[in-house]
């Protein structure tokens, strides 16, 4: 059994309720918002909606963030599972969670990681799934750099069969040529700056701008070829029924 | 004026006047001004005709100047005016202009719908934060709170005296407010789900309310009964409204439709498809805003008559459909926003169409030419709603950015300086009277009072 692929809710350590109380949160936003892109994860997905480029780049495609703080794997499948992914039907859902998963070998991490996407993918059949590379962590390289690029390689070879997903290297510009974590871009070495976000998520922004332009430009070709009435006032066109 | 020459530019003055009096053969002048001036030796060939040519180009300036201020004060006026110029712009004509008068602030959530007062200098906004809110528009002020609803507030309408007002929540409840009191009278439990819309019959007897339990339910004010149950929408009824008389009720879904009901017997007397998403809003076009419609239609040899009635839609497949119901047919389709079309209003003056969208903007659209005359950033979120006051050039709009912005124009602004409630009324037929009638004659309606009624129509009833 591997227990970053077991759905399990945080424990309440400290006994103030928040981990269910944001996930309740999330429940009702899913029933009550219609979100086109919704982002899972970590405090790496919960601290983007708190940039400007959130506000810039994700809000406008009418996506909700289900981020929470110190989430592992196992966390985030247990609230995919309890109620997040229902009463929506996304686009695309976004996923980052994983380095937080300290007791957990590379593979099960990656195990996490790919039940995860199996979840989204029966839940909402029609969504593209993203999964982000987890982010290197660190100043200098170190073991659990080595663990995360480690789940990414694992990450990319397990979802290659599952249909609509697609692994977005989000890692590639954080490294430094000299091997080191800038604070500029990591200010902890593990969270994100604002210009971190801006390097790690902008291939993200590009891919779902596109995505969501070929959504709409399908749907839009099918209405384009009918003539417009308003083009041929004497013989009005079909009445689309 | 004193004006301060630095060392350089006093001996170019100095060199450019020696050359003026050498090349016009004032020789002696020449000779007593370079010995009071202390300027021995020939004039570089540099000053040649130098002071002639400054003294052109000051007047050429002068005149480029007096060229630029002109069209600095044209351009002005169009900007103010918000259109093509003209001398005399009429109110017909008026549309919003940036920066807004007053951004209002207090609201703790998204702002979902702001709507004009029918008679007084108030507006009212709702909010997902689940509160009402009245606002002083002249001055800018906060007014009260109304409390009552327990989650996020969609819709809010009042009837056409402004006596009453009613709201409707995701709390599955429709409210009914006394607007003198600030008390609400009346709970209507019914709807299954989310209340997403609501609307007074013109009479102001019943109310009507749409949910995301796909129904439409007709209530009686007096009661609180429900009279009435409109089925037939496949999925979440985002928006009802009724036309001026009452016959007949418009409503948009999540199915991608626009349905057409007739109010006497619940019958679906059309279902328009041609969106391709979930449909945001629907608005009837009324009174001159069909002749220029029809306008829209003409072509050199071709005059058109549609007989309407007509609606407008607002998508998120980000257009606006103009509709005639009697044919069931898609006029014409406005393209320009760059994401969902939330709110709807027609221009009391029945030449424009104005819009709210997710893309931030409000955009003015020039029905006759079925063009964007007008796009102004309103909002650094989504704009939800936006109201017209009917007789006086005043817009409001709400935003998920929690604010409600208050656009007026440089043109009078008659409701102003005339606070009574017939002011208003006057303002209100002047700009029928100047607009041409409704050649359809369908909703014209038969008194002078009713035209009032139908202006209303037109902007409340987006």
């Amino acid at each position: 059994m591997n227990p970053a692929a077991v759905p399990t809710p945080l424990e309440d350590v400290q006994g103030d309720g928040r981990w269910l109380s944001m996930h309740n949160r999330f429940v009702n936003q899913a029933r009550e918002m219609e979100p086109d892109v919704v982002f899972v994860g970590d405090s790496l997905i919960a601290n983007l909606q708190n940039t400007d480029l959130w506000e810039k780049w994700f809000a406008p495609m009418h996506t909700l963030n289900f981020g929470i703080g110190g989430d592992q794997t196992q966390h985030v499948l247990w609230r995919l599972r309890n109620g997040e992914l229902e009463c929506i039907k996304p686009k695309a859902v976004v996923v980052l969670v994983g380095t937080n998963n300290h007791e957990h070998t590379a593979a099960e991490v990656a195990g996490g990681i790919a039940e995860i996407c199996n979840t989204i993918r029966e839940k909402q059949p029609q969504a593209y799934v993203i999964v982000l590379t987890l982010l290197p962590r660190g100043e200098k390289p170190n073991r659990l750099r080595e663990k995360n690029s480690q789940v990414n390689s694992l990450v990319k070879d397990a979802l290659r069969t599952l249909d609509l997903c697609q692994v977005v290297s989000v890692d590639q510009d954080i490294i430094m040529t000299d091997g080191t974590i800038d604070h500029r871009d990591m200010y902890d070495y593990l969270h994100l700056t604002l210009q971190g976000y801006r390097r790690a998520f902008e291939p993200l922004y590009l891919l779902l701008s596109n995505l969501l332009q070929e959504d709409s430009a399908l749907t839009n070709d099918a209405s384009s070829t009918l003539p417009s009435p308003s083009d041929h006032p004497s013989n009005p066109g079909p009445s689309a029924d | 004026m004193k004006m301060v020459l630095s060392q350089r530019q006093r001996e170019e003055l100095n060199k450019a006047i020696a050359d003026y009096l050498c090349s016009n053969g004032y020789m002696e002048a020449l000779e007593a001004f370079k010995a009071e001036a202390d300027m021995p030796g020939e004039i570089e060939r540099k000053y040649a005709g130098l002071l002639e040519k400054k003294w052109c180009s000051v007047i050429r300036l002068q005149k480029k100047v007096m060229e630029l201020e002109v069209k600095l004060n044209e351009a002005e006026r169009e900007y103010n005016a918000g259109a093509p110029t003209r001398d005399k712009r009429s109110p017909v004509e008026w549309i919003p202009r940036p920066p807004e008068k007053y951004c209002l602030t207090g609201h703790r959530a998204p702002v979902t719908r702001v709507i004009f007062h029918p008679m007084y200098a108030m507006m009212v906004s709702s909010s997902e934060d689940g509160t009402i809110k009245v606002w002083d528009y002249e001055t800018g002020d906060y007014e009260k709170t109304l409390k009552g609803h327990t989650d996020s507030i969609q819709d809010i309408a009042f009837d056409h005296t402004g006596k009453f007002l009613v709201s409707c929540s995701a709390d599955m409840s429709v409210k009914l407010w006394d607007f003198s009191s600030y008390e609400c009278v009346k709970t209507m439990h019914g709807h299954d789900h989310n209340v997403s819309s609501v609307t007074f019959m013109p009479s102001g007897d019943y109310l009507l309310s749409s949910s995301r339990d796909k129904t439409i339910k007709m209530w009686e004010v007096a009661t609180g009964y429900c009279v009435k149950t409109f089925s037939g929408h496949r999925e979440w009824v985002r928006m009802v409204r009724v036309c001026s008389n009452g016959s007949l009720i418009a409503s948009c879904s999540n199915d991608q439709t626009v349905r057409v009901w007739i109010t006497a017997t619940k019958e679906c007397k059309a279902e328009l498809r041609e969106h391709d998403h979930v449909v945001e809003c629907v608005a009837w076009c009324e009174g001159s805003t069909c002749a220029t419609v029809n306008e829209a239609l003409a072509t050199d040899n071709r005059k058109p008559t549609y007989q309407g009635p007509f609606l407008i839609s607002g998508s998120r497949d980000k257009t606006i459909k103009v509709w005639d119901v009697g044919v069931g047919l898609c006029l014409f389709t406005l393209v320009g926003h760059d994401n969902w079309v939330r709110g709807l209003l027609v221009h009391p003056g029945g030449k424009f169409l104005l819009s709210a969208s997710d893309d931030k903007t409000i955009r003015v659209w020039d029905i006759k030419n079925k063009r964007c005359q007008k796009t102004l950033d309103a909002h650094s979120h989504f704009c939800t709603s936006l109201d017209m006051h009917r007789s006086a050039p005043f817009v409001i709009t709400g935003s998920v950015d929690q604010t409600i912005k208050h656009m007026t124009g440089a043109t009078q602004t008659p409701g102003a300086e005339e606070r009574p409630s017939q002011a208003r009324r006057c303002g209100a037929t002047s700009y029928m009277s100047s607009s041409c009638p409704s050649p359809t004659g369908h909703f014209h309606p038969k008194s002078g009072f009713g035209e009032i009624w139908m202006l209303r129509g037109q902007v409340q009833g987006r």
